[in-house]
């Protein structure tokens, strides 16, 4: 009968009762006929209430009375085995603790739907079409996908379009606009300027989110206005930070690139904007950015650019509305409203809009960092299967010296499935023991793994318990439960009642061990594999740690500033630029100075398309190459070697010129021939002869550490006053590493301009470093997992040659006695260790291979099944048998036969 | 809760090894435990229910309401195949244990 039938009858009392009662009530009948005597016969029966009572709580009570006799007699037992208890719930806590902490870093980065009403219905509304829409579109910021020639897919459109879309589109709930996170600098009266993140929403983005403000209002729609003062929400951790948490903040001024603006409102603490994992500190209005982009020399009216599309869009979908249809019905409308009037297109030019899923948000953590924190979770798997291993042996051994109990149980009635259960009672115990500290565990660490990202300038996460975290921690604890239950759990009850009794609990040597001893080979298998991960993913960060870039990568810093967030006209910027570079030179122990527009290995790079002449064009990216800007003196500082032609000359320097630097690759690329010097080219469809090559230089990486990235490179001279509003790199070599430097070089940029703070200050080093920072934190994690991993191995092996040795203290006696010598039994024990260590191999390697082939796509030159790396982990593996063999081997050495005989 | 029951053991046997006979009412298993004990064993009511009960929650019986000889409605019980098989086990250890306790009561 099911659990359920039982609790459903002590609810549904009635009919069963009546059955009952009619039993009852037949007895007491035919006991009245019997004796003629109602009287006597009811007097006889007793109390029918009580025998009704009885009989009815046969069934329920019995079951649950069990349960909790088998809970107090599985205290009991733990509590007297009170090492092998503590042992056990050790080790569960650490796998479960690492295994839950990794589960909630999934959980946040891969699983969690955002924080809003009915995330469900929220689709990203993104377009697509072939080749560019270069008749509606000249600039992109956002997201472009261009898939070979087919299509292109962008995230983006215009402000203008998008607003007339939301005002007048009625399939779907609501429209939101927003753009992608900014970094601003935010100052306060009385404090220091500091660095945020900003994002330009719609008026209708906190209510169609369905996200109250905690202090004060969300936009409202006079805020978008072009020219208005920018009317700023701010995040729950800004307001914290920058305001102590003050309930008077709202009319508050706050400076964003130095122009002002008035704090409205406060967001709610969990929320982080649309995009899991950066934390958008500031929400204005769309209209917000002409006001906080413009320079204060320019003159022109204040304007959106309508060629500029930077807007994404989410829609929010009407209850039940299928997302295709609500698409369809945006679409139509939406390729009206792009086309402006008096503009006839070919249909085929026009976008389309195309629907994706937003419940997790967009630019989601995924691809690379998701398959690191996947492998992550994987390996710590492996670990916790390796801890059940250990727990399951402890519990073995134990169950053996139960196994007396066990007969006696079995001899007066208990029915084996009882004694499985008692056992298994007993391991759920543990487990949720384990699960439960395991859970607070990894709460503690999630906090400090919080911190660690927040100090690395890593991605920002919310790391807090919720209910999908308890399920998993419930789950991996009954998984483990059953894993390291079952075993101990049949083995107590196959106990044989004859010979256990009949053995006088002198355990014979029974068996050889089989269960254990596959067991402790599985954790070697298992053991083996995370090494072979760790061990690959370290030579895989190894050698792409160590990739030639084309120049030294040491001694050489970098020095950001941006003049233009500090209101310093156009027309002085280049002034400043030089003076600057001119000031850092003096610096003692720089040795050089340039100016780059991006850094290499800094994340961030430019990409076209190279057009030539009498060779077709093409947008699909086959042509691509990437865009750099290099200032004055850049080529010597970076250590760039000049191939052919000639480096920039003042002469080129100016706006509108045409003299472009190309590297090998290029040339290769391009000019098979090797004829590049003063070949022109262009960088558009309609371009092939605005550039001209005037020189080549050496081979050098800047936009990714992969081979498969590389790409043909061209350089412009770099005119910090034509790119409006963008940050300026000094490219600094020093003799050696000087501590004080950092320090030297604010000094020399508040000498030149106290306005224009350096933002950032950083080492080519340091930036590799942070490019690589999933990979390292993988290689590390998986490093901590591999020594968790042969910790635990190494003492599930000693444990058991241990637990063995004792077994056979007889038989080695005996041994003894017949001539062997200390070392012959010393050597016994070592080989029994290498046997399981070898046999763990034979398992291990295959599964090995099968766990290598999903790090594939984390690896970088070394393959899935390097050999060095599997000598290396098995070459481990024969140090833990050997050191886990010493003490047993030892103790087995120091038996004395005739202690051992006399003892039976 | 039923109280506890020293003869639990021996109840169930007994109530086990009438069944085999085939499916009777618990009045009359009652009756026959008495007369064929000479009515040295006294059955409870209290006790025989509860365990006709809970053997049938076990599996070792199977009741259901039918007509007496007499025409009055009375719940049969009647082994089942799990039911056969403990008799089987419960039987031997039972003439093991006596058997081992006359040998002792012999031996002194």
């Amino acid at each position: 009968m099911s659990l359920w039938t039982r609790l459903a009858r002590t609810f549904r009392r009635s009919s069963h009762d009546a059955e009952i009662d009619e039993e009852i009530a037949f007895h007491l009948a035919m006991r009245a006929a019997q004796s003629d005597d109602a009287r006597a016969a009811r007097l006889k029966f007793g109390n029918p209430e009580v025998v009704r009572e009885d009989t009815r709580a046969a069934g329920i009570l019995v079951w649950l009375d069990t349960l909790a006799r088998d809970v107090r007699y599985a205290v009991r037992q733990l509590r007297r085995n009170w090492v092998v208890t503590a042992a056990v719930v050790g080790s569960l806590v650490l796998g479960i603790t690492a295994n839950t902490t990794i589960f909630t870093l999934v959980n946040t980065a891969l699983l969690k739907p955002l924080p809003v009403a009915d995330p469900a219905q929220l689709q990203l509304l993104e377009w697509r079409s072939a080749g560019w829409p270069d008749a509606l579109c000249d600039s992109h910021s956002g997201n472009t996908d261009g898939s070979p020639s087919t299509f292109l897919q962008g995230s983006s459109m215009s402000p203008d379009v998008h607003r007339r879309l939301a005002a007048t589109q009625t399939a779907a709930s609501a429209l939101i606009g927003f753009s992608d996170n900014q970094d601003v600098i935010i100052s306060l009266r009385g404090r220091g300027a500091e660095q945020a993140s900003l994002q330009y929403v719609s008026t209708n983005y906190f209510p169609a989110l369905g996200v109250t403000p905690l202090v004060g209002r969300s936009h409202a729609a006079a805020d978008d206005k072009i020219g208005a003062e920018p009317a700023v929400v701010i995040s729950h951790r800004l307001w914290q930070r920058l305001f102590g948490g003050r309930k008077d903040v709202i009319g508050d001024p706050i400076r964003i690139n130095g122009i002002a603006a008035t704090v409205v409102g406060v967001a709610p603490p969990q929320f982080f904007g649309l995009s899991v994992g950066s934390w958008v500190d500031l929400y204005v209005p769309l209209a917000a950015r002409v006001t906080l982009t413009r320079s204060p020399d320019d003159t022109r009216p204040l304007a959106e650019e309508a060629k500029y599309w930077w807007v994404r869009q989410v829609v929010r979908l009407k209850p039940g509305a299928d997302p295709e249809g609500t698409r369809q019905v945006l679409n139509q409308q939406f390729r009206q409203l792009v086309v402006p009037e008096g503009l006839t297109l070919d249909p085929s030019k026009v976008p389309n809009l195309v629907s994706l899923p937003a419940v997790r948000g967009f630019d989601s953590i995924g691809g690379n960092e998701g398959e690191a924190l996947l492998v992550m979770l994987l390996l710590v798997s492996l670990v916790l299967l390796i801890v059940c291993a250990n727990v399951a042996n402890l519990l073995l051994a134990r169950a053996v010296g139960r196994q007396r109990e066990s007969a006696i149980r079995l001899a007066i009635g208990a029915s084996r499935g009882r004694l499985v259960r008692q056992h298994l009672v007993e391991s759920l115990l543990l487990a949720f023991a384990g699960g439960a500290l395991g859970l607070w565990g990894a709460h503690l660490l999630s906090r400090g793994i919080e911190v660690l990202l927040r100090q690395a300038n890593g991605p920002t996460l919310d790391l807090a318990l919720d209910g999908r975290i308890l399920l998993y921690t419930v789950a991996i604890a009954v998984a483990c439960a059953l894993l390291f239950g079952l075993a101990p759990a049949f083995r107590a009850a196959r106990a044989d009642v004859q010979d256990s009794l009949k053995a006088h609990g002198r355990g014979l040597t029974t068996g050889h061990l089989r269960l254990p001893r596959l067991l402790v080979g599985a954790q070697m298998a298992l053991c083996l594999a995370v090494l072979v991960a760790a061990g690959l993913l370290g030579r895989s960060l190894a050698n792409i740690r160590l990739t030639d870039l084309g120049f030294d990568r040491e001694h050489l810093l970098y020095a950001s500033v941006n003049p233009w967030r500090s209101g310093m006209p156009a027309s002085q910027v280049d002034g400043y630029v030089t003076r600057l570079q001119e000031e850092l030179s003096r610096i003692p122990g720089v040795r050089r100075v340039g100016t780059i527009g991006s850094r290499p290995m800094s994340g961030s790079s430019s990409m076209t398309s190279a057009h030539l002449a009498g060779r077709p064009y093409r947008d699909d990216g086959s042509d691509g190459i990437l865009l750099n800007d290099l200032g004055p003196g850049v080529i010597e500082t970076l250590g760039l070697r000049l191939v052919g032609g000639r480096s920039f000359e003042p002469r080129d320097i100016r706006q509108g010129a045409d003299a472009v630097l190309v590297d090998e690759r290029f040339v290769r690329r391009f000019y098979p021939e090797g004829n590049a010097l003063g070949q022109r080219f262009g960088t558009s469809r309609e371009d092939t002869t605005s550039q001209v090559i005037v020189g080549v230089v050496s081979n050098s990486r800047y936009r990714s550490l992969r081979d498969e990235d590389l790409m043909p490179t061209m350089y412009r001279p770099m005119l910090a006053s034509q790119d409006r509003g963008s940050t300026v790199h000094f490219v600094i070599r020093t003799a050696i590493d000087s501590p004080g430097l950092a320090n030297d070089v604010r000094q020399a940029a508040a000498r030149i301009n106290p306005d224009v703070p350096v933002t950032e200050f950083s080492t080519q080093s340091g930036l590799v470093d942070r490019l690589l920072q999933t990979e390292r934190i993988l290689t590390l994690v998986s490093r901590a997992f591999s020594i968790v991993a042969v910790a635990l191995a190494a003492v599930g092996l000693g444990g058991l040659l241990f637990y063995a040795v004792t077994r056979r203290t007889n038989e080695i006696g005996i041994r003894m006695a017949m001539g062997a010598a200390p070392g012959d039994v010393a050597r016994m024990v070592m080989r029994d260790s290498l046997w399981l260590v070898a046999g763990g191999a034979v398992l291990g390697i295959p599964a090995t291979y099968l766990l290598a082939r999903t790090l594939k796509s984390q690896l970088i030159g070394v393959t899935s099944t390097d050999p060095p790396t599997t000598a290396a982990a098995l070459g481990i593996l024969l140090v833990v048998a050997l050191l886990a063999a010493w003490l047993p081997a030892r103790r087995a050495a120091a038996i004395e036969p005739t202690a051992a005989l006399r003892e039976q | 809760m039923p109280k506890a029951d020293h003869l639990q053991g021996a109840l169930e046997l007994l109530v086990l090894k009438i069944l085999r006979r085939g499916p009777t009412h618990g009045f009359a298993i009652a009756t026959y435990i008495e007369t064929s004990s000479d009515e040295v064993l006294r059955v409870e009511e209290g006790s025989l229910y509860p365990a006709l009960h809970r053997m049938t929650e076990s599996g070792l019986l199977k009741a259901e309401w039918r007509m007496t000889d007499a025409g009055r409605r009375a719940r049969f019980y009647q082994l089942t195949a799990r039911g056969k098989t403990r008799l089987a086990e419960t039987e031997a250890r039972w003439h093991d244990v006596t058997a081992a306790v006359a040998k002792v009561l012999r031996t002194i």
